[in-house]
């Protein structure tokens, strides 16, 4: 596979969405260890309401189906999800502007530009024990494979075990950022929820696109 | 769980529409973008707005009305309202004198309080806010988003309220504000755990003779988990940490407020108060008004949070001053 086109877009964040839901009450599980127990509720909420408008969003290029998912998650995702997600979305979405297809250097650019938009948002860094530890092991990963000149859908699943690998990673981490951070080293031995979120959501997307043959 | 609710995802909603019928002369409630408004807006003021997640009442909708806040911005239940709501809220504020938000200092209020923010000063509105994080529980840390704002908030709303009600512009309202953020400070307890509606379940199990110490609103673990104490004990331990945080000296004025948070009986709340009243009498500390209630709580939460506001002259001024709130009334 060399290029992951509107269509294929399209079709991962229809998975994407359907994964949040179908984890809303294991996510909140994880975030009650250390936090308040609401964030799988709080991202489910935002991405029924994607699906909910889904059909009114954009399929004129990848940039324009981003932006309105960004904007759908920023009003309706609860809570620190909303501003966090919703800024994700976003900077992928002006990182793919007008764009109909993407190679896997563009692919890694996107997931990087989503990671800029929520350190800026939200004030995190690696190591802060946020879902940014799951996600930057991913950018990171399909940087690295992109130099190598990796194939596409290898370099996704390998990017896919990163951010797995880097949620696994936070459970040594102390919180510093949202409710966890309130507990101090109460925290430890529990990975952080947003992180564990983007490990599952990397890899069940990998995954059924695997089974489902889009990977050709 | 038993709650008393209907649909839970409407329960938001129908909370802000029965507190405007219980209300009608003080508030009206908007659905679509779930604030609580006075019903009478001053257009000759400095619009106080606030909010964050549900789950505090009275807090902050009690606190709307004149005197203190003009609006509240209603999230879920724990969660942060969506930048979408706060800005909408914003834009409701038709004054020549601008917009404070008084925000509570939590990851996702500030996020979207921030955001919402831009948007409305994209949109040449004039905005300015303050962060309220009077809880000493945690460490203040460069690392960290910092304390949590918690019952002391309430303080923050009556005096900032009575300084934009006397017709104050913006930079002296945020002033004041800023100002009485500086001299409140809070530290709760709890015994139990809480139960969010959406979850179904306590957030942590806690055993018969445990409490959790320094604890926040929502639910979430204290700093430590300790074995029960009796009252005077906690008034002691808790003042203890309050004088010195504050810097507390004997002569000095405070405020003190009892704080239930939300399953505590009311006796048990009287019976601290007397303990913390001994304790600071003790110390020769002068209390000038005590309240002792449910004003910020965390839903079902069995425990208390005790918060000193230190006086002078001007702080007593606002302090005093009339207010005509569903809670708060002088």
């Amino acid at each position: 596979m060399e290029y992951l086109t509107v269509k294929n877009f399209q079709y991962m964040i229809e998975t994407m969405t359907d994964i949040i839901i179908e984890n809303e009450v294991p996510f909140c599980e994880l975030d009650a260890v250390a936090g308040d127990g609401d964030f799988g509720m709080s991202l489910a909420k935002g991405f029924k309401m994607l699906k909910q408008e889904w059909k009114n969003v954009s399929r004129q290029d990848i940039g324009a189906m981003l932006k309105d998912c960004s904007l759908i998650i920023l009003e309706n995702c609860g809570g620190a999800s909303g501003p966090i997600w919703g800024s994700a979305f976003a900077g992928a979405a002006r990182a793919t502007k007008n764009k109909q297809q993407v190679n896997l250097c563009e692919f890694a650019a996107m997931f990087n530009s989503s990671a800029e938009a929520i350190m800026k948002r939200g004030g995190a860094k690696k190591g802060d024990k946020t879902l940014l530890d799951a996600l930057i092991p991913a950018v990171e990963s399909l940087e690295k494979s992109a130099s190598e000149e990796c194939e596409l859908f290898n370099a996704m699943q390998v990017a896919a075990q990163a951010a797995v690998t880097g949620a696994e990673s936070t459970k040594t981490m102390i919180a510093s950022r949202g409710r966890a951070s309130y507990v101090g080293e109460r925290s430890l031995t529990h990975p952080d929820a947003g992180a564990y979120a983007v490990g599952v959501i990397f890899t069940e997307v990998v995954s059924k696109m695997k089974k489902e043959g889009i990977n050709q | 769980m038993k709650k008393i609710i209907n649909e839970l995802d409407n329960m938001v909603v129908e909370m802000g529409m029965g507190m405007a019928k219980a209300y009608p002369d003080i508030l009206k409630f908007s659905n679509k973008y779930k604030i609580i408004s006075r019903n009478q807006m001053r257009n000759d003021k400095v619009i106080l707005i606030s909010g964050g997640g549900s789950g505090h009442e009275p807090a902050h909708g009690g606190f709307v009305g004149s005197g203190m806040l003009d609006m509240a911005v209603c999230g879920d239940v724990f969660a942060s309202p969506s930048s979408v709501q706060i800005y909408n809220a914003i834009k409701n504020a038709n004054s020549s004198k601008g917009v404070l938000l008084i925000i509570k200092n939590y990851s996702g209020d500030i996020m979207n309080f921030e955001t919402a923010a831009e948007m409305a000063q994209d949109d040449d509105i004039v905005v300015d806010k303050v962060f309220v994080n009077d809880d000493i529980a945690v460490e203040d840390s460069l690392f960290t988003v910092g304390r949590r704002g918690v019952a002391g908030t309430l303080f923050v709303h009556k005096i900032a309220g009575a300084a934009a009600e006397s017709g104050l512009e913006l930079a002296k309202v945020k002033e004041i504000a800023q100002k009485a953020i500086s001299n409140v400070s809070s530290i709760g307890i709890a015994l139990t755990s809480c139960t969010v509606p959406a979850k179904g379940t306590p957030t942590f199990q806690i055993g018969e003779d445990e409490m959790e110490y320094g604890v926040g609103i929502h639910g979430e673990p204290g700093i430590a988990r300790e074995k029960m104490s009796s009252a005077k004990n906690l008034a002691g331990k808790m003042c203890d940490r309050l004088l010195e945080e504050m810097k507390l000296e004997k002569g000095d004025e405070v405020v003190v407020m009892i704080n239930g948070l939300g399953a505590t009986p009311l006796a048990e709340l009287f019976v601290l108060n007397n303990d913390v009243s001994n304790f600071l009498m003790n110390k020769e500390i002068i209390i000038y008004k005590t309240m002792v209630g449910n004003y910020m709580t965390a839903i079902d939460m069995a425990g208390v949070s005790i918060t000193l506001l230190k006086l002078d002259d001007e702080l007593k001024k606002y302090f005093d001053a009339p207010a005509d709130t569903a809670a708060w009334k002088v």
